[in-house]
């Protein structure tokens, strides 16, 4: 990529333009769009079973109910919603289907067994209580290991097993390299169920435009384009007849970058009704039938050198994939990231792995911010602290001997993924020094205990795949993830610009960012750029905001579509002025001679050109209009990088871990707008301490859901949430557009194993091993009770 | 279930409303629904996410989990209340430059919760700060900022104070 130095906007805080009207309340999130007139409210029956045989459906009592328009079953869709499944293309998948509302069989607690057409909410919510189902229940299975014990009920009997998907590699000569290592350690981790937890639910609303044919989907996701296709594509319609638009999207962190079943039923609805149809989600709702995320079992076997250097590594992964397959990303979504990225920052050479996904009676798992990465760099980080304790080296040091080194970029991984730059090292030794980690280290007292309370240090360094292109998704199968982001570029007759993105902002400021690369490419007030995206009847075709790609995908379409439309501004203004376009410049809102700026134009004035708005001609050969269309396709993918060490303090008394210091170095290449960087770190690193300390979805053995409220689902709160102190370093990326590199799950993938780590530096001496998150109070006071249960055994 | 309903008289942002809703009607609809104020946002309807958090009488309450109707004759502020159309709020400019909210659902609940709190601490410290937002839940920020932002916002307010 030539490398852009000029830059004007980019790299500098603008306050967000959106702020003026969400601080006002006068944002349009799914549930405060205006309501079309005859509008049908939608409400479903979940399944309380986690696995059972519909025997009927009494619906009598519900149709009855004034305002009740209609109670449909899965067997009056059958005809025109059939199942859906996600296109993978992928050795070791095995596809099923999901049907959209169930038919005779439930797998799930929250499954969607029969749908209430109402014309208000309050009539659907009082007609649920009236439908009559009548089940069989049968035997349910809810983890990993149920679901693969012999005998173990099937979840869907088509596939003989539980086993959705399994894939393996090796490197050439693998057993001959782990043989070599001096030491051979082994450890299992795992990680608890989580989910999204949007502060806004789902939603979505359907409506027939009332003057063509088509059906406009209003929904609440992060992949606006992907939708329509599936959509389209599953009810067998014209897609030009389906417009999909993301009103304001309150979070969305993978949990919305799904296709669900409710999206594809008020639309089909709409088509059967010609009325408009609207379904919102509620809390509990969102915590039943939302994809979860993680369950994850990892199990590594590390063969190293006297000298603390891994010479190889063994990893076996497990995934709960829930009772369907998610759309569009499928269950070998965790299973592959997690394996593909455990190499992470270090130079690990012979590697074998296995990953496989298991069908239980459970919700099904998807995308959640970090996907993989947290439980493989629990997995990997863990590692690298046992290695130290064993060899009697510091963990800092352990990593020091295996992390990539600067003069080693750009680096291919040993499962073939090229880091173009990178700054682990100097990453490592910058939090290293930010938390004072030699001082803290002298001062530690060998048993730990401080006040009664044991202190500890975790590290973590991450790798963060971001800006995954075409390459990245057709490796892993993915064949409804295009990888490519879009823009189109337009410099109005008013010389105003308009950016129409292929992105779907949920929280992430693409109104400001994007309008600030435009401008800053253009040479015109950010003022006079407007941003227009998560509408597929506006913006050219894309893949969405998801897996840190808005920056590093979408901003770096705006760089290029800029900069087509700047060549066409200059042929036309040189045309005009009467000299090379290659002398002139963009800047102020005007084009000029680079050698005697005062000669030039305002863009409004080639503006009116390019519109044939006066009596001008055009070059030879040009055509009207001042736009572009950009598809970027980035690298397969690109890698962030950065560093976690956090202090903590553990109460043998009563459990509770206090988190006393942090210090976060994120390395995200160039930086558009450092204060809007510096949230999404905030946000993820706040989300991976959830995950570590707090956060979990409890089924019990029979699949039931046992806390499907907030009131049972923690998430931290402002008092959770310790103050962070934040190192950037930036290191462009050679192969991305301007060295853009992503952002926003780094903070969750570092913070969960540093904070295991540092529970388990703190304890370590006494004998407890950190193996699984969350690390709830009650966890931390059973793990000290056992260890000291087992010293006193043994003495 | 009745289908009867009643007459709510409700003050909102201090205009005066009389509307005839079901008894079981509750606020967050009554101000979204029949009044269009659709700023108050739903989050749970359990009461613990703080996102429908309004002004009753001048304290804060959960929109989500008191009947329109059992407040008849009541006064109360929502986030299109704050500053009307005029200049935002000095919360709200606080929020703003600390780059204090990202999807802004959780927001308007946030800032109802903030001025009370500072009409009450009008110089809290970080502790206090922590404290009285767990009233309400971000996903998106890490609280950090939104604290940030409460501090500034306490600082604006009291110089406006000393100035008035």
């Amino acid at each position: 990529m030539r490398e852009i130095e000029d830059f004007t906007l980019i790299g500098k805080t603008i306050l967000r333009r959106e702020d003026s009207y969400l601080l006002r309340g006068k944002a349009q999130f799914l549930d405060d769009l205006p309501e079309p007139r005859g509008l049908i409210h939608l409400a479903f029956v979940l399944s309380p079973h986690a696995s059972a045989e519909i025997l009927a459906i009494d619906t009598a009592a519900a149709r009855a109910l004034p305002g009740v328009i209609d109670v449909l079953t899965g067997e009056d869709l059958a005809a025109d919603v059939p199942p859906y499944a996600p296109v993978i293309e992928l050795a070791g998948y095995r596809g099923v289907a999901r049907p959209v509302v169930a038919r005779g069989r439930v797998r799930h607690v929250g499954e969607y067994v029969a749908v209430i057409l109402a014309e208000s909410p309050y009539a659907a919510q009082d007609a649920l209580d009236l439908v009559g189902v009548e089940y069989e229940p049968l035997p349910a299975v809810a983890t990993i290991a149920d679901g693969l014990a012999p005998g173990a009920p099937v979840v869907h009997e088509a596939l003989g097993d539980n086993v959705i998907f399994r894939t393996r590699f090796a490197t050439e000569g693998f057993e001959a390299r782990f043989a070599a290592g001096e030491v051979v350690l082994e450890e299992e981790f795992s990680l608890g169920r989580v989910t999204g937890v949007m502060i806004e639910p789902r939603g979505c609303m359907a409506w027939p435009d009332p003057i063509a044919t088509g059906i406009t989907l209003w929904t609440s996701t992060q992949i606006p384009h992907i939708v329509r296709t599936a959509i389209a594509e599953h009810l067998g319609m014209a897609e030009a007849n389906l417009r999909v638009v993301t009103p304001a999207v309150g979070g969305g962190f993978g949990t919305k970058c799904h296709l669900y079943p409710d999206e594809i039923l008020v639309v089909a609805l709409a088509r059967r009704y010609g009325r408009a149809v609207k379904w919102v989600q509620d809390r509990r709702e969102d915590l039943l039938t939302n994809v979860h995320a993680r369950e994850h079992v990892l199990r590594l076997r590390v063969a190293v050198g006297r000298d603390g250097v891994i010479a190889a590594a063994d990893l076996d992964v497990r995934t709960n994939c829930g009772a369907y397959p998610n759309h569009p990303f499928s269950p070998t979504l965790e299973a592959t990231a997690a394996v593909r990225m455990m190499p992470g920052p270090y130079r690990i050479r012979a590697y074998r792995y296995e990953a496989a996904s298991v069908l239980t009676h459970t919700a099904p798992t998807g995308a959640y911010r970090g996907t993989g990465q947290p439980s493989a760099f629990l997995a990997i980080e863990g590692m690298m602290d046992r290695i130290g304790r064993r060899l009697g080296l510091d963990p800092a040091e352990v990593r020091r001997r295996n992390v990539v080194r600067p003069e080693d970029f750009p680096y291919v991984n040993v499962v073939g993924v090229r880091y173009d730059t990178g700054s682990y090292l100097p990453s490592l030794e910058r939090g290293l020094e930010m938390i004072g980690y030699d001082a803290f280290r002298r001062a530690q007292p060998a048993d730990r205990l401080v006040d009664g309370r044991y202190r500890g240090i975790g590290i973590c360094n991450y790798t963060e795949v971001s800006g995954t292109g075409a390459p990245g998704w057709r490796v892993r199968g993915f064949a409804r993830m295009p990888g490519f982001d879009s823009s189109r570029v337009v410099v109005e007759p008013d010389g105003r610009v308009a950016v129409y993105v292929s992105q779907a902002d949920a929280g992430q400021g693409h109104f400001t960012t994007f309008a600030q690369i435009a401008a800053d490419r253009l040479g015109v007030a950010w003022e006079d750029v407007t941003v227009i995206e998560g509408d597929t009847a506006k913006t050219p075709y894309g893949t969405g905001t998801f897996a840190s790609r808005g920056s590093v995908v979408g901003g770096g379409s705006v760089i290029r579509g800029s900069a087509k439309v700047g060549e066409k501004i200059r042929r036309i203004a040189g045309y005009m002025l009467g000299c090379e376009p290659s002398r002139l410049a963009l800047g102020g809102g005007r084009v000029f001679d680079r050698d005697d700026p005062g000669r030039g134009l305002t863009l409004r004035e080639v503006a009116e050109t390019a519109y044939s708005m006066n009596n001008l001609p055009l070059p030879q050969g040009e055509e009207h209009g001042l736009e572009a269309t950009d598809y970027y396709d980035p690298p397969m993918v690109t890698m962030a990088n950065g560093t976690h060490v956090v202090e903590v303090a553990v109460d043998p008394d009563d459990g509770r871990v206090e988190i006393l210091r942090y210090a976060v170095v994120h390395d995200c290449g160039r930086v558009i707008n450092p204060k809007i960087v510096a949230g999404q770190v905030h946000g993820a690193t706040v989300q991976g301490i959830g995950e570590a300390l707090m956060e979990e979805i409890v089924y019990d053995g029979g699949g039931q859901h046992l806390n499907a409220s907030l009131l049972d689902y923690l998430i931290p709160t402002a008092m959770d949430a310790p103050d962070l102190a934040l190192g950037h370093i930036e290191t462009p990326s050679i192969d991305t557009v301007a060295g853009i590199k992503g952002a926003a799950e780094g903070g969750l993938t570092g913070a969960v194993p540093a904070i295991a780590n540092a529970v388990g530096d703190a304890l370590a001496g006494l004998g407890v091993s950190i193996t699984r998150v969350p690390l709830r109070p009650s966890t931390i006071v059973g793990l000290i009770a056992a260890a000291r249960a087992a010293r006193a055994g043994a003495a | 279930m009745s289908r009867a309903r009643v007459t709510v008289r409700l003050t909102v942002n201090g205009r005066a409303y009389v509307r005839e809703v079901e008894p079981r009607y509750l606020l967050a609809d009554f101000l979204r629904h029949e009044l269009g104020l659709t700023g108050t946002h739903i989050g749970c309807e359990h009461g613990v996410c703080g996102a429908c958090t309004v002004l009753i009488d001048g304290k804060t309450g959960r929109s989500c989990l008191q009947f329109a109707a059992a407040l008849d004759g009541a006064s109360i502020t929502t986030v299109e209340g704050i500053a009307g159309e005029g200049p935002l709020h000095p919360v709200q400019e606080a929020f703003h430059e600390a780059h204090a909210l990202q999807c802004g659902y959780c927001t308007p609940g946030f800032l109802m919760t903030t001025i009370e709190f500072l009409a009450a601490n009008p110089d809290p410290t970080r502790d206090q700060i922590r404290q009285a937002l767990t009233n309400n839940m971000c996903r998106c920020t890490g609280y950090l900022n939104i604290i940030e932002a409460v501090e500034d916002a306490a600082r604006r307010l009291r110089a406006q104070e000393g100035g008035a």
